[in-house]
């Protein structure tokens, strides 16, 4: 009956043990994730997003098989190749994303659409780092990437989010503008409602940006 | 026993003491670098430096541990600690990335014009926004320093170089007929349209290993990889009409374009200085056509084809009538394949290419027949390797068959060189401030039967964050014009040597630029032919001729650009002299070419207006007075031109019609209407002086671009 006690009570610790680690990466990761949503998007802070950067970096570096650590380091990456003040460092942060999405691919194994996504992402705020120079090629590049990750699931709603924002951006002259925008938000929006995140750490973002921008069309 | 379980529990979320771990991060000079992520490896512990690079964190670790400092732009620090023991506060030094404001470039005799390079000084959509240069790649190009304007003829004359001396190259292969045919007196424009190209680079001497034949300069252009699917394009000006396609898929593209010109209705508008019989009438056709079979592997195949048509009364001081008719037809087709690739994480890139031209012009000067022929295939191949700390060394090696041959007064010469070379370069960084190139270049060439081997060396030393000075250095071989070649064989290569000497500096979207050269001529050919200087330049030289001929070339040229004092204004400036003499085709004595002018100035303005979509462009170009040939002066050579002035405008506006996006043109160019004199001709009795000028005196030019496509996304700089 000791013997049966204590197999049980080490079973317990065992699991219990593997339970306690798997709660802390969900919960370091929920910590990493509330701090990214508590961001102001209108004037985000560089120094919490590098905070922020750092942390996802570290947990990366402390869990080596899962890809949404990597994801979201790049993540934040590219909002801080976004506010950074000169071109240098806006490229230093977004080849640094860069690496860790081609990281993220290398453990996710198998494609996958969130990560395609952010490829695009990336070469959206690369753009429009010099766009005079760069919109040819990253604008190719933001469409094969959008491509791509439509090839993998078309219900992802970031895909439409980021279509939507390119138009957003584009003066009217250049095709685009809030009028041509709009039915892209709201084809966005609508993939926003349906969309349900695999678990409370996996990617959800831009349905604020979405809404934001949406309400500036009107 | 309870008890036991009862800890053991407890003990699993292991609250054991925590340690501290503090220190600091900074850079190699100890300057904090605050935003370092400091942190045990494989543990979730860690921190981030403040605003003075400190660092403070708790582990419960407390065993051995990794602990790893990152900084987006330098490089990892890594270092084991024993937990076991106190640990002392740290200081890491990190040390930094290579990147273009701590690593030195190559620049001394390079000016380039590129999409990749921020620091490019000139990017490729410069070519067409600039008044003045009408969307010519050479015609942007003579507005660099160390190059001169020579009004009355094409080419790159670069630093008291002929225009024979600069070869234009294509994604390495050289362009036997990069401009169209040449006319008496009327520059000829290129054959390749700007937007073709990713890269310009324009050497002004002292360039790589991996060129040669051009005693001057080279002109690099890369095309383009990239692969657009801007669909249906329309262009209409004045002077022809165009179809540009353009299809893409995930890993093919096709680009057709198909023109039809002719210069009939601009010069109904414009009026001109030449008596044309026939106006300048020319169609034509490309294709261009880029695979990747692999991750990096990319095929790129490019074919053009293009004949034209003219007519002209040109002066001729011999004549009876003091002048002749002349009847040009022309086939040109030009075909290049190139494939890149890399292997081995980019350890390993291969570039090649096999290229074939093909020129024919059918040629009547009054009837008699002066018919032109060349053809040019060539295949190249380029290994490069990549060392530790961005060393590479390349080997490469080319083979030309080239044939030509030349109606003279209706008599037919032919000319045949199989020429082959091969060439090894190093770039090597002593550190990151200071780089090194040095590279060797052998060829033989077997119409003359012989063989050369020419040393280059190029050093470049950072002297501060944004400035450097770098020094270029180098032998350059070139086959004597294949005029000469028809009835002497055993003549040698010419040669030049280049010393230069370049400092500069760009910051903030502001660039500094003065360089200064030193060029020595040898074995140049001389022609002797026991009569007086004829100063026509079209004959042939029937003379006998050697290698005897020498010259120099010296002076220096500044070049200032700034994009950011005034918002959407983009001007700069340059400023070239040169001084040079040369002993060399039939002159009697050491005199300036007379291609050479001492001073060139260009001043170069663009002003983009955001609400009108507007781009504003005005140049003003002087050059300075060439000697002539006035056979009435005892003094050879001695005569001066006035200096050329001119100034052009040029607008272009954006426009979306009902989805498509349309751009507008016009330029005016030598507005103030300038009476430009290029040189002087005089007929054989010598007394009858008659100047020689641009085709037209002040003219304009206007066109749009029509691209019928929702795709097509156009910015600022895309016209």
């Amino acid at each position: 009956m000791k013997r049966l006690f204590t197999f049980a009570l080490l079973f317990v610790l065992a699991t219990g043990m593997v339970w306690a680690q798997n709660e802390k990466y969900t919960k370091a990761m929920g910590d990493g994730i509330n701090a990214l949503l508590a961001i102001d998007r209108s004037k985000p802070d560089p120094k919490a997003l590098v905070e922020i950067a750092n942390r996802f970096e570290r947990i990366a570096a402390a869990e080596p098989k899962e890809w949404l650590p990597k994801y979201y380091a790049a993540y934040a990456n590219v909002l801080l190749g976004f506010v950074a003040p000169t071109l240098t460092e806006k490229d230093q942060y977004l080849d640094k994303a860069n690496a860790l999405l081609k990281d993220a691919e290398g453990v996710a194994g198998k494609p996958n659409d969130e990560i395609e996504v952010l490829k695009a992402y990336q070469s959206q705020i690369h753009l429009a780092a010099d766009p005079m120079n760069r919109w040819q090629t990253d604008g190719e590049k933001f469409q094969g990437f959008l491509q791509a990750a439509k090839s993998i699931n078309a219900e992802n709603p970031r895909i439409y989010y980021l279509e939507a924002s390119s138009a957003f951006f584009t003066p009217e002259e250049y095709g685009g503008g809030k009028k041509v925008a709009k039915p892209m938000l709201e084809k966005a929006q609508q993939k926003f409602t349906a969309f349900k995140p695999e678990s409370g750490i996996h990617p959800d973002w831009g349905k604020m940006e979405t809404e934001w921008m949406l309400s500036q069309t009107n | 026993m309870k008890l036991f379980y009862c800890l053991l529990l407890f003990v699993t979320p292991a609250v054991f003491a925590q340690k501290s771990i503090q220190g600091k991060v900074t850079d190699h000079r100890g300057n904090a670098l605050p935003g370092a992520n400091v942190f045990l490896k494989g543990t979730y512990d860690g921190g981030t430096t403040d605003a003075n690079g400190v660092f403070v964190f708790l582990t419960a670790e407390s065993d051995t541990a990794t602990m790893a400092a990152s900084y987006v732009g330098f490089e990892v620090f890594e270092k084991k600690l024993n937990l076991k023991e106190s640990i002392p506060v740290m200081t890491i030094k990190l040390e930094e990335l290579a990147n273009e404001l701590n690593t030195v470039v190559i620049t001394a005799g390079a000016f380039e014009a590129s999409d990749e390079k921020r620091m490019a000084m000139l990017k490729p959509l410069d070519i067409v926004t600039t008044a003045g240069a009408a969307a010519d790649i050479t015609g942007a190009m003579q507005f660099l320093p160390g190059a001169q304007r020579v009004g009355e003829q094409e080419g790159l004359f670069v630093r008291g170089g002929s225009g024979q001396e600069t070869k234009i190259v294509i994604d390495g292969m050289i362009v036997q007929n990069p401009f169209f045919s040449s006319l008496p007196d009327v520059q000829s424009r290129g054959r390749f349209n700007p937007f073709m190209f990713k890269g310009t680079s324009f050497s002004t001497g002292g360039y790589s290993a991996q060129y040669g034949q051009a005693l001057s300069s080279v002109l690099l252009l890369n095309t383009t990889d990239k692969i657009s699917n801007n669909g249906l394009g329309i262009s209409l000006n004045l002077a022809n009409a165009g179809l540009n396609y353009d299809y893409a898929n995930k890993n093919q593209s096709v680009s057709a374009v198909v023109y039809y010109g002719n210069l009939r209705p601009l010069f109904k508008l414009v009026k001109q200085n030449v008596e044309w019989l026939h106006a300048p009438e020319f169609k034509g056709t490309s294709l261009t056509y880029r695979w990747k079979p692999t991750k990096n592997g990319v095929l790129k195949v490019y074919g053009m084809y293009s004949d034209s048509h003219l007519s002209m009364n040109s002066k001729d001081p011999s004549s009876d009538t003091g002048e002749m008719r002349l009847v040009l037809k022309n086939n040109n087709a030009f075909t290049t394949s190139t494939y890149t690739d890399s292997w081995a994480d980019g350890r390993w890139t291969l570039n090649s290419g096999l290229s074939y031209s093909r020129n024919k012009d059918n040629m009547t000067w009054d009837g008699v027949n002066f018919d032109r022929f060349d053809e040019r295939t060539q295949a190249r191949i380029v290994l490069t390797r990549l060392l530790t700390g961005n060393n590479t060394i390349l080997f490469g090696a080319e083979a030309h068959a080239i044939n030509i041959g030349n109606g003279i007064d209706g008599k037919m010469y032919r000319l045949k060189d199989r020429y082959t070379a091969a060439f090894v370069e190093s770039e090597i960084y002593i550190t990151r401030a200071l780089a090194g190139r040095i590279g060797v270049r052998s060829e033989y060439s077997s119409v003359i039967g012989r063989a050369n081997v020419a040393p280059r060396l190029s050093f470049a030393y950072k002297t501060g964050r944004y400035s450097q000075i770098s020094l270029a250095a180098g032998q350059f071989y070139q086959n004597p014009d294949y005029r000469y070649l028809y009835l002497n064989k055993s003549l040698k290569y010419e040669r030049a040597d280049h010393l230069i000497l370049n400092y500069q500096i760009i910051k903030n979207q502001r660039t500094f630029r003065v360089e200064t050269f030193y060029k020595n001529y040898a074995q140049l050919v001389r022609e002797f032919t026991g009569q007086r200087f004829d100063a026509d330049p079209y004959r042939f030289p029937w003379g006998a001729t050697n290698n005897g001929g020498d010259g120099y070339a010296r002076g220096f040229d500044f070049f200032w650009r700034d994009q950011k004092s005034i918002k959407n204004l983009d001007y700069w400036v340059t400023y070239s002299f040169v001084d040079s003499k040369r002993l060399f085709q039939q002159y009697e004595q050491s005199a300036t070419p007379i291609f050479i002018s001492n001073h060139n100035i260009s001043l170069i303005t663009k002003k983009w207006f955001e609400k009108a979509k507007t781009n504003l462009s005005a140049t003003y170009a002087f050059t300075s007075g060439r000697p002539y040939y006035n056979p009435n002066n005892d003094e050879f050579l001695k005569d001066r031109t006035p200096a050329v002035h001119n100034v052009s405008i040029q607008a272009s506006k954006l426009q979306s019609i009902k989805g498509n996006l349309v751009i507008f043109y016009a330029t005016v160019d030598n507005i103030l209407n300038t009476r430009n004199v290029f040189t002087y001709r005089y007929t054989p009795d010598g007394k009858t002086r008659y100047a020689v000028g641009p085709q037209s005196y002040r003219s304009f030019f206007v066109g749009m671009q029509i691209m019928l496509s929702k795709k097509a996304k156009v910015e600022k700089d895309d016209f």
